[in-house]
């Protein structure tokens, strides 16, 4: 007994490199993934965290200190650094309960298909980490397990019924039928927009507004290509700490690299967890033969509408200056700035494109990420130091874990005082279920 | 060499899976290819060092002068091989 508990607190200590291949290997085992190929799956996935780690270290160690000098200079007391969704994706697969959430999501799929409560087939491995780190937080918060697994099922039932209740928008919309988004990154803006939508849409002389901008992408082309708004970035935040000319254009330059860079990293992610997706989506589809189902499929197939692109090329400058001066905001937006499509993305279908409303709810949809991201950034933080990643003194965030309106709303449900919060947060999923199933499902296309 | 540049939202999640589908089916059927991948954003400033655009969703946001594939079937499953022969064929010519 005595030698696994030593190998165990070996690998432990070896820190998520280490334990990622090892997690990896026995995922992909179990899904019937051969040794060979599972155990290059973990590896990639080990390399994947050692890059982003490299890039992190990179971005706080030029911008961290430009960030301090900010706040001395100006006041502009913007000292949290949005490190990207990617890297929380990475914080997320490298926790030691990971496998366990994997499996309980998936589990929480089947269940719900078997009963016929929901249409959509998850099998999107990859994008479980937004389901996942809900439930890695509160574990770390409240050491129980059983609360951790509990926080994820929720998020994995609430991802599937806005994915359900979404998917007439991404056929009338977006044209694609037999699809649903269950990446929680899009759906998260819906609670804000549904409400928001119906409220702006019976305010006099508002609900008539509406414009168009016509060459958007010209003018604002260079806030969607991440290295030019990089480079921008890097410069703008250089002159406001009071840098030197060389100064100001090297930290541009190295913030161009940080935007390039960390997807590139991401993605050696993605490459390494394809084999088990590709496994868990051949055993569900065979399960489920001959029924109607909604395929669930990342959100990125539906950002390359124009009406999401132009919401987005304007609201992303607007959510820099806001983040400036929206009151309780410590986040600097950088990273996620790339991603701020599919934060708009189910908006702008709800809208049916009405700009006017889109850069309203937008806005709102982004304030909300950055006070979630605030409040949360210390634990997420702590988390993100604990499995590895090397921040030095510098607090973290991004768009998308906790920061994300409804993954935060549950987080703060299970780590309150959880006789009372518990049961207020499965009144409202169900008093929203209820009302989302008498309407019926077109409902939220005609909303 | 033909050069094959994917794009989808992020340029990470779905085109990492369509980069890697597109590279397997043609390393089977022998054709040489380079397969990079980006943003939906960029792809305007990127498609004209390219052959081909595959895109993982409706790409309706801009112009291009390189034909264009849309390969969500790579993504359900449904239609992946008749999508797969379509690139292949493409880059034959």
């Amino acid at each position: 007994m005595q030698i696994f508990y030593n190998i165990f607190n070996v690998i432990l200590d070896a820190g998520a490199t280490v334990m990622l291949p090892i997690i990896i290997t026995i995922v992909g085992l179990i899904f019937g993934v051969k040794l060979g190929k599972a155990f290059r799956s973990g590896l990639m996935l080990g390399i994947g965290f050692a890059g982003i780690n490299l890039v992190i270290n990179m971005m706080k160690s030029s911008i961290g200190p430009a960030a301090q000098a900010m706040v001395e200079n100006f006041g502009i007391h913007l000292d949290i650094l949005d490190v990207g969704w990617g890297s929380i994706a990475a914080v997320t697969w490298a926790s030691p309960i990971i496998a366990l959430l994997i499996f309980a999501i998936l589990a929480t799929n089947i269940i719900m298909l078997v009963l016929k409560i929901t249409d959509t087939l998850d099998v999107d491995i990859w994008n479980y980490h937004h389901m996942a780190i809900v439930g890695i937080l509160v574990y770390y918060v409240t050491k129980n397990v059983f609360l951790g697994v509990s926080a994820s099922i929720v998020m994995a039932v609430v991802s599937f019924k806005l994915s359900d209740w979404t998917a007439p928008l991404v056929e009338d919309f977006f044209g694609i039928p037999g699809v649903s988004l269950p990446t929680m990154s899009a759906l998260s803006s819906v609670i804000i927009a549904a409400p928001l939508n119906w409220i702006l849409d019976r305010i006099p002389g508002v609900n008539k507004l509406d414009f168009s901008v016509k060459d958007a992408k010209k003018y604002l082309g260079i806030f969607g290509e991440p290295m030019m708004l990089g480079l921008i970035f890097g410069c703008v935040i250089g002159a406001l700490a009071r840098y030197s000319v060389a100064e100001i254009l090297t930290l541009g330059v190295n913030m161009a690299t940080v935007m390039v860079l960390i997807p590139k990293m991401t993605s050696l992610f993605m490459e390494g967890l394809m084999p088990i997706s590709d496994a868990a989506k051949k055993f569900c589809q065979e399960k489920f033969k001959g029924r109607n189902l909604l395929i669930g499929l990342d959100a990125a197939i539906v950002v390359g509408n124009p009406d999401v692109i132009t919401t987005s090329l304007i609201v992303i400058p607007l959510t820099i200056l806001m983040a400036a001066i929206l009151p309780g905001n410590r986040v600097l937006p950088f990273a996620d700035l790339a991603v701020v499509t599919f934060r708009v993305a189910l908006p702008v279908a709800m809208t049916k494109g009405n700009l006017f409303k889109n850069i309203i709810i937008g806005l709102f949809c982004t304030a909300a990420i950055l006070l979630a991201g605030t409040a949360t950034s210390p634990i997420l933080t702590a988390l993100a130091t604990e499995v590895g990643l090397d921040l030095g003194s510098n607090m973290i965030t991004s768009f998308a874990g906790p920061s994300l309106t409804v993954s935060y709303l549950i987080y703060t449900a299970f780590t309150g005082n959880l006789l009372i919060s518990v049961p207020v947060m499965l009144l409202a999923i169900g008093a929203i279920w209820f009302f989302m199933a008498r309407k019926g499902r077109q409902s939220m296309a005609k909303a | 060499m033909k050069r094959v540049l994917v794009a989808c939202g992020n340029g990470i999640a779905t085109s990492t899976v369509v980069a890697t589908k597109i590279r397997e089916k043609c390393e089977e059927n022998g054709v040489a290819v380079t397969v990079n991948q980006c943003k939906l954003l960029e792809v305007e400033s990127k498609a004209d060092d390219y052959d081909l655009l595959v895109t993982t969703g409706k790409f309706t946001g801009g112009t291009v002068t390189i034909p264009v594939i849309t390969a969500i079937s790579l993504l359900t499953g449904i239609g992946e091989e008749a999508t797969l022969d379509q690139i292949v064929e493409e880059l034959k010519k």
